[in-house]
């Protein structure tokens, strides 16, 4: 597959950057002693650079969402270890920010106040507080929607809410669960559209888990390839195809062919 | 800002259209007399006899403006027990809510507790505390807490854990956390729990009463069965419900007041 890769120019801007993020043979089983272990994840491994956008790829039940929820540090690993800034990642924090694919918007709380919640606990001023939270309702489009209950807006706007609550933390590392899989077709596009412009302006790291081959192909420097039963890594993809990526492009057509192959 | 639930003046008239034609009945049935007075008296001798209850001047007739201190003292009664009540329940139902071992202790036995009718508790309580406000305290706290409790904790038990995660990842602790996902989100069972409670309370406050206390709503029911004052005891039915009704809605507004959550939710 590498001489659909050669074709197209490098980006370098990320090539360079330092590791920030390591997983090192990480394995998880699920169930007990009753029904019998299953294995979810063998001995995952890799590494990822400050400002890479990877794409976690793979059918459904092949661990890419325990995965996330080990990253996020929601559960433990039974093997293996996690480590962001050579510091073990044991416990949920706003270093390591998800957007969940289910909403998970406080439905107490408006939009503007769902994007303030994680400042709450930080040390600047108000005045900077609000500077904020109109910088990042502008960021993601919904200035105007800033007084809505969540209940009143619609799915897309959900997971912009959702994206600009978890931005705002300044996260190293942003953890992405098919956060655009309830969505209709336009609106999704919309939304890919929006996580490029953002992660341009912002410059993190982003994992994002899709099922979606364009999807991944759209968005991704670097695809992992998960294989199912048990989950593991079958393969990393380096994807060197120029920005802004176009879906009708020849090139687009025939590694997302190539890597759907390989599914 | 959104338009929040709109709503027509058919639906503020539609709760009083059932008092409505429970009146007109009363009135049509003392009107023909096939009830006899002494069973059932009219309308407007009940009106006369509350606002000889509540507006006459005291000594001026048997149970003239008797109102306000009756009133007070029942109030008093419902308060401390429904605060008790509140202060048991509530943050025991966080907890077994959230800690599976506490649920499993308490379970059973509190299931067990509330399945006694509360009447059997009334002679224990007398023993224990006597004639008066301790017994009333004790028997609306012990029947306000099953609903607090049970409510609380399945409010608790049902938060989705992806809230609880989102929060975890948004960088609240423990206690933080409490106070800022679980009681939110908790909310709408919480405030079920806390008005069925309140209800209740104003339900065990009369069986409390009905014991020989001088004072309070139940009492003067009681005392004037045994004077066969009919129109007292139909006031005091209809003023204790009254009473229950608009304390619920005072609930109400009062959590609505300080909770966005419980303004937010319903």
């Amino acid at each position: 597959m590498s001489r659909y890769l050669q074709v197209v120019q490098k980006n370098p801007s990320t090539v360079e950057q330092p590791y920030i993020l390591d997983v090192e043979h990480v394995q998880k089983k699920f169930g007990n002693g009753d029904i019998g272990e299953k294995l979810v994840l063998a001995d995952i491994g890799f590494s990822a650079r400050r400002g890479e956008l990877i794409c976690i790829l793979g059918r459904s039940g092949c661990g890419k969402t325990t995965l996330l929820n080990l990253l996020a540090g929601f559960i433990a690993p039974d093997q293996g270890t996690i480590r962001l800034h050579d510091q073990p990642v044991s416990k949920p924090g706003p270093d390591r920010c998800v957007v969940f694919q289910d909403d998970a918007l406080f439905p107490w709380l408006t939009v503007r106040e769902n994007i303030a919640f994680g400042l709450k606990g930080q040390r600047i001023s108000s005045a900077q507080k609000e500077e904020e939270i109109d910088r990042f309702l502008k960021l993601v489009g919904l200035s105007e929607f800033a007084a809505y209950l969540p209940s009143e807006i619609s799915g897309g706007m959900k997971q912009r809410v959702a994206l600009a609550r978890v931005l705002i933390l300044k996260p190293q590392v942003l953890l992405m669960d098919e956060p655009f899989a309830a969505l209709d077709a336009q609106t999704r596009e919309e939304m890919q559209n929006l996580v490029l412009e953002l992660w341009q302006q912002l410059a993190h790291t982003i994992l994002f888990v899709t099922h979606d081959v364009t999807e991944a192909v759209l968005l991704a420097d670097r695809i992992l390839l998960f294989d199912k039963d048990p989950g593991r890594i079958k393969e990393d993809i380096r994807l060197e195809l120029s920005r802004p990526r176009e879906k009708e492009d020849q090139n687009f057509l025939s590694l997302c062919r190539v890597i759907r192959a390989q599914i | 800002m959104p338009v929040r639930s709109p709503f027509s003046e058919g639906q503020i008239l539609l709760p009083w259209l059932l008092p409505a034609g429970f009146l007109l009945a009363w009135l049509f049935i003392s009107f023909i007399g096939v009830i006899p007075a002494y069973l059932l008296p009219s309308p407007g001798e009940v009106l006369k006899a509350a606002t000889s209850y509540i507006f006459g001047e005291p000594g001026s007739a048997p149970y003239a403006g008797r109102f306000y201190a009756d009133f007070c003292a029942s109030g008093l009664r419902v308060l401390s027990g429904f605060s008790l009540a509140v202060l048991i329940g509530l943050p025991l139902g966080m907890l077994s809510g959230r800690v599976p071992f506490l649920q499993r202790m308490l379970g059973t036995s509190i299931n067990g507790l509330r399945a006694v009718p509360g009447i059997c508790w009334l002679p224990l309580a007398l023993v224990w505390f006597g004639i008066g406000l301790k017994t009333t305290v004790f028997l609306v706290a012990l029947a306000a807490f099953f609903p607090i409790y049970l409510n609380t904790e399945a409010g608790a038990r049902q938060v989705s854990p992806l809230l609880l995660q989102a929060g975890a990842m948004m960088g609240v602790r423990r206690l933080r956390g409490t106070f800022a996902v679980l009681l939110p989100a908790a909310m709408p069972h919480i405030m079920t729990g806390l008005r069925l409670g309140l209800g209740i309370s104003w339900a065990y406050l009369v069986l409390g009463e009905l014991t020989g206390v001088p004072n309070g709503l139940g009492a003067v029911i009681m005392d004037a069965r045994m004077l066969g004052r009919i129109d007292i005891i139909v006031v005091g039915i209809i003023l204790i419900a009254l009473i229950g009704r608009l304390s619920d809605t005072g609930l109400h507004w009062l959590l609505r007041t300080c909770f966005r959550s419980a303004r937010r939710s319903a």
